[in-house]
């Protein structure tokens, strides 16, 4: 590993919102031999200049004036891989902030500096930054390749020699032990960690552990002393807030998600889990304030989502304004493209119309969208499928809904909940007996189909297996036990018969689309490392 | 700063948002005298020894614009934005010096350091660097030519020294400690408000039931006023 420390030869962007300071900065590098510093005024400009050249060093103010936040156009940067891992991130801060209190927000900077700043401070940290970097290249990097179980294995490698950073080893091996799903190796961790110091987010890591484990009422106690310790810690709100869900304590839950708000307001995902939950509860004010500033906040970030504007169309027609819901479902057409936003759309027309009682708009609403269905490339997400079965149920429709349905359990056999709320959706519609027979047959149907593969490969036909699982995902694209085992047959055939370039990017692909559907799947984790491990030495894939 | 206050919403963004521009204003008042101060050919000029106390004065406005915001946000209850983290020992002295290094270069004080290369400890780098950093700024004005920084474990806490070699802390400061630990009373000045934050950073410094204290005494390897932070 060379050297890197040479701080004159890299490429600075500067992103600051105050004139004065942009230049002071650029003063500052400049003094220290700099030749490539650039700025940029706010946020868009940041995110564009980003986009363009691949910076090694970023020093981003957190409070950017109006538009996108610091945070924001840090995650964009990391969502959209305009920065690698050994690009050095320093977020400038005048007052520390929510989101950084023991790491909370899911994109963090490599370092908070808090002003005044100086040329020796800034000298220092970066030279602090990068000798952090430097123990955790490896790790980043089997991260980046979404392998897990090896970054994992990293961690324990270097916590042996370095003590320096023994604690943030440790801190990414449980993260990386959660992802993989490895909540008893993770327990173990915490455990470890908080025999040492009580750390928040360590009592919140074991917390996350019990609420996988369905423990509620643990997770719950726990996430309480966290608070009650550190009214701050963002990340023990959210969790205390799915666990209350979880636990059927609504009410509890959106006053937590309010604290939470509070604290932060400039979360997509918060605004919107607190919106959602507060239309459940009929609290329409809470709900509309919520969607109106996911939407607000969603507008300058890349985690924008048309749900809210779904959400608020409801809040909408449960008072009545169908003209505004009309309005709302306009501009989300507008905001986002794509098949299931025009779906979803028409859905939610017709139960706002059913909702506001006027019966023959929500039938023909319907119709239009059952064309909508007819006509549509591919098939609607689980979201979309459940309001259209709900809408279809609701004017008196039978059969499209039925076949959705069938087809949506069929796609995720392996899901209770998934189960759970269509027998609901048919319990609704009075179809309970018929609802619970279509829910057996759709899943024994889907684990025969999936089982007859894995019976082939194990009677030694490993071509006619894989064929078969090729057949078996594309009948149920969305089935992620399916894809799981059609890739595990694809890495057993290689590790057979040695390594196929294109089945091996096969098989990425597969595993990839079973993540976005399932994230944090441990099969995930255990099959990237298999299918890693396939390759010849000489070539390791980057994300 | 997002917490309303419980009367006026509009009052704390307000606050938020001066504060926010003071300190970017603080910021360029500081680098912009620590630039002239460091680029300076001749340091015995009048105008040079007058850039220095300027600095010494930008330090002493950061340092009590730093504690108010503390105290405006409930420094002590579990509102405030309290968050320890385990630090090398080595950067938090590193650190320590960078922000402080021009003035006590301007003013010809020697800084001496001693602590362990490969400790580790557990606390609120922000908080602590702010809370020694005043400590360290407070020393230039009573020490004669040097301050020494040093860090160690002693028992199960972590003891953080500022010593000077001056004629040490006066006894109505030495007086003032019992007080402002109880919280009973502030002294006139500055050092009152400085001695009282110091002691809310440390005390909110907990662990297995102990938590962290801040001591003045004269005395030290060095024979004048010695600040000592502990932490659990």
């Amino acid at each position: 590993m060379t050297d890197n420390r040479d701080w004159v030869g890299k490429h600075y962007l500067v992103i600051d919102d105050f004139p004065g300071m942009r230049m002071v900065m650029c003063d500052m590098l400049r003094s220290l031999g700099v030749k490539h510093a650039d700025q940029a005024g706010n946020g868009a400009e940041a995110s564009a200049m980003l986009a363009k050249t691949k910076y090694d060093v970023v020093l981003c103010d957190f409070d950017l004036g109006f538009g996108r936040s610091g945070q924001q156009v840090l995650e964009e940067a990391r969502l959209l891989d305009l920065v690698g891992p050994s690009c050095i991130w320093l977020m400038v801060s005048a007052d520390r902030s929510a989101e950084s209190i023991m790491g909370a927000a899911e994109f963090q900077p490599d370092a908070y500096l808090c002003k005044p700043i100086t040329e020796n401070l800034l000298l220092t940290r970066l030279n602090h930054v990068w000798s952090k970097k430097q123990v955790f290249q490896e790790i980043d990097a089997a991260f980046s390749a979404k392998d897990y179980i090896k970054a994992a294995k990293l961690c324990d490698e270097k916590i042996a020699t370095c003590k320096l950073h023994a604690l943030d080893l440790l801190r990414m091996k449980a993260s990386l032990l959660m992802k993989s799903a490895d909540y008893a190796a993770a327990q173990k961790v915490y455990e470890q960690i908080l025999a040492d110091r009580e750390y928040g987010w360590a009592k919140t890591g074991l917390a996350r552990i019990h609420l996988h484990r369905g423990d509620y009422q643990a997770a719950k106690l726990m996430l309480q002393e966290v608070l009650a310790e550190n009214a701050n810690y963002l990340d023990a709100y959210d969790h205390l807030a799915l666990t209350l869900e979880k636990l059927g304590e609504f009410a509890e839950a959106e006053k937590v998600l309010g604290s939470a708000v509070k604290l932060s307001p400039n979360s997509v995902l918060r605004q919107l889990n607190l919106g959602t939950i507060a239309l459940r509860l009929g609290d329409l004010s809470m709900a509309e304030k919520a969607f109106h500033k996911c939407i607000d906040v969603g507008k300058n970030s890349i985690r924008k989502t048309p749900d809210a504007y779904f959400g608020l169309a409801r809040v909408c027609g449960q008072k009545e304004h169908v003209n505004q819901a009309l309005e709302v479902l306009a501009d989300v057409q507008a905001a986002f493209v794509g098949e299931d936003v025009s779906l979803r759309a028409k859905i939610t027309e017709g139960l706002v119309y059913h909702e506001a009682g006027d019966f023959s708009k929500a039938r023909k609403t319907s119709e239009e969208a059952a064309r909508m269905l007819e006509a549509a490339a591919s098939k609607p997400n689980i979201e979309a499928s459940l309001e259209t079965a709900r809408l279809f149920f609701a004017v008196g429709v039978k059969n499209t809904p039925i076949n959705l349905l069938r087809d949506l359990v069929r796609n995720n056999h392996d899901s209770e909940a998934l189960a759970i709320e269509v027998q609901k959706i048919f319990d609704q519609a009075h179809l309970g007996d018929i609802g619970s027979q279509l829910v057996a047959s759709s899943r024994k149907e889907a684990e025969e189909l999936m089982n007859h593969g894995v019976l082939l490969w194990k009677g030694g036909k490993p071509d006619e297996a894989l064929a078969w699982m090729r057949n078996a995902k594309a009948a149920l694209p969305s089935n992620v036990r399916v894809l799981f085992n059609c890739a595990h047959i694809m890495i057993a055939k290689m590790q057979e018969e040695g390594f196929d370039s294109a089945l091996a990017g096969e098989a990425r692909e597969i595993l990839l689309k079973a993540d976005q559907l399932s994230p944090n799947h441990k099969r995930f984790a255990e099959l990237m490392e298999l299918l890693q491990g396939c390759r010849p030495s000489d070539q390791t894939q980057a994300a | 700063m997002q917490e309303d206050s419980p009367n006026h919403p509009e009052l704390s963004i307000l606050l938020a948002s001066c504060a926010h521009d003071m300190k970017n204003s603080m910021n360029l008042l500081n680098i912009t005298l620590e630039n002239l101060l460091s680029s300076a050919s001749v340091s015995n000029t009048p105008a040079y020894q007058k850039m220095v106390g300027m600095l010494s004065e930008t330090k002493r406005l950061h340092d009590n614009l730093f504690q108010l915001l503390a105290l405006y946000k409930e420094i002590g209850s579990p509102h405030f934005p309290f968050d320890p983290e385990a630090h090398a020992i080595v950067e938090f002295v590193e650190e320590v010096i960078a922000r402080n290094h021009i003035l006590l270069d301007a003013k010809g004080i020697g800084f001496d350091t001693d602590y362990p290369a490969d400790l580790v400890w557990c606390f609120d780098d922000d908080l602590v660097v702010g809370l020694i950093g005043h400590a360290v700024n407070n020393a230039l004005h009573y020490t004669r030519d040097k301050v020494r920084l040093a860090v160690e474990q002693v028992g199960e806490f972590l003891e953080i020294r500022v010593e000077d070699n001056g004629s040490g802390y006066s006894r109505e400061i030495l007086d003032a400690q019992a007080a402002v630990k109880a919280g009973v009373d502030f002294s006139n000045g500055s050092t009152g408000l400085g001695l009282y934050f110091s002691n809310e950073v440390a005390k909110m410094h907990k662990h297995r039931g102990r938590c962290g204290s801040v001591n003045l005494s004269n005395g030290g390897v060095m024979g004048g006023g010695c600040f000592v932070l502990r932490l659990p």
